[in-house]
């Protein structure tokens, strides 16, 4: 069975995902490795940052409210 | 009484999708509660031989594990197998990996913050609630890999791949609120 056109680009768009991923885990590190007392603030600030594109372009959560076509 | 029958493939699709939402967000609650026993029981107070180095280096490896998933999925939609194939296969090197790192860190903890601790108490529980979530993932990963998923890829029908591979993203999105909780809050 030959893939269908497009799934090149979707392969492609995965790699920007894990770049954004990556960045939002090692500021996170060094937030929490660096900041002394009161980094949790920010920790989950980048906590939801980083679920948020795991939410959206990996389960494609508003899959469930805009099913695709 | 009528009997509900749900037949066209898309409405089929949108029901599997919904459920498997529901399930994932019941999981989400009882990460919720243990993550939450963590600030309840020890605050932001966190002992300092945890060892944050490593929690990053499995961080990335899990959501590098995200990633294969993903394409596997992708490459199961549009019919990709041997594609599919490869990237399912990495994920579950990658997830294993992750469980290895895991099994270290735990020999290092049993030492340093035993769970008769009270920050040994939570870590262990959650870590190893988690751990036995990328175990079970490592197991449903394992099954569309089975032969007859050829068969119904090439007509189609990627559910099974989909719902796997959600689950497997939960389980990275679970991390990335443990990692902070446990590794890095203080």
């Amino acid at each position: 069975m030959m893939p269908r056109p497009g799934l090149e680009g979707k392969l492609r768009f995965g790699f920007v995902v894990l770049g954004v991923l990556m960045v939002v885990e090692v500021t996170e590190y060094l937030v929490g490795t660096t900041i002394k007392g009161g980094a949790w603030p920010y920790l989950a600030i980048l906590a939801v940052i980083g679920a948020w594109p795991i939410l959206q372009y990996f389960m494609h959560i508003t899959h469930l409210w805009h099913p695709e076509k | 009484m009528a009997a509900v029958t749900v037949t066209h493939k898309e409405d089929r699709l949108a029901l599997h999708r919904l459920g498997l939402w529901l399930f994932i967000l019941s999981e989400s609650f009882l990460f919720a509660a243990l993550l939450t026993t963590r600030f309840y029981l020890q605050g932001v107070q966190r002992p300092p031989e945890v060892n944050q180095p490593l929690g990053l280096a499995i961080s990335l490896i899990l959501v590098l594990s995200s990633l294969t998933a993903y394409r596997g999925e992708m490459a199961a939609i549009y019919g990709d197998y041997r594609r599919f194939r490869r990237n399912i296969l990495f994920t579950l090197g990658l997830g294993s990996l992750f469980l290895i790192g895991v099994g270290f860190e735990w020999s290092e903890a049993f030492r340093s913050f035993p769970p008769s601790t009270g920050f040994g108490t939570i870590f262990f529980t959650l870590t190893g609630f988690h751990a036995f979530h990328v175990l079970t993932g490592l197991l449903a990963l394992l099954v569309v890999l089975l032969p007859g998923q050829k068969g119904r890829l090439a007509s189609g029908n990627s559910w099974g791949v989909e719902a796997v591979v959600k689950y497997w993203h939960f389980v990275d999105v679970a991390w990335v609120f443990i990692f902070p909780t446990l590794y890095l809050v203080s």
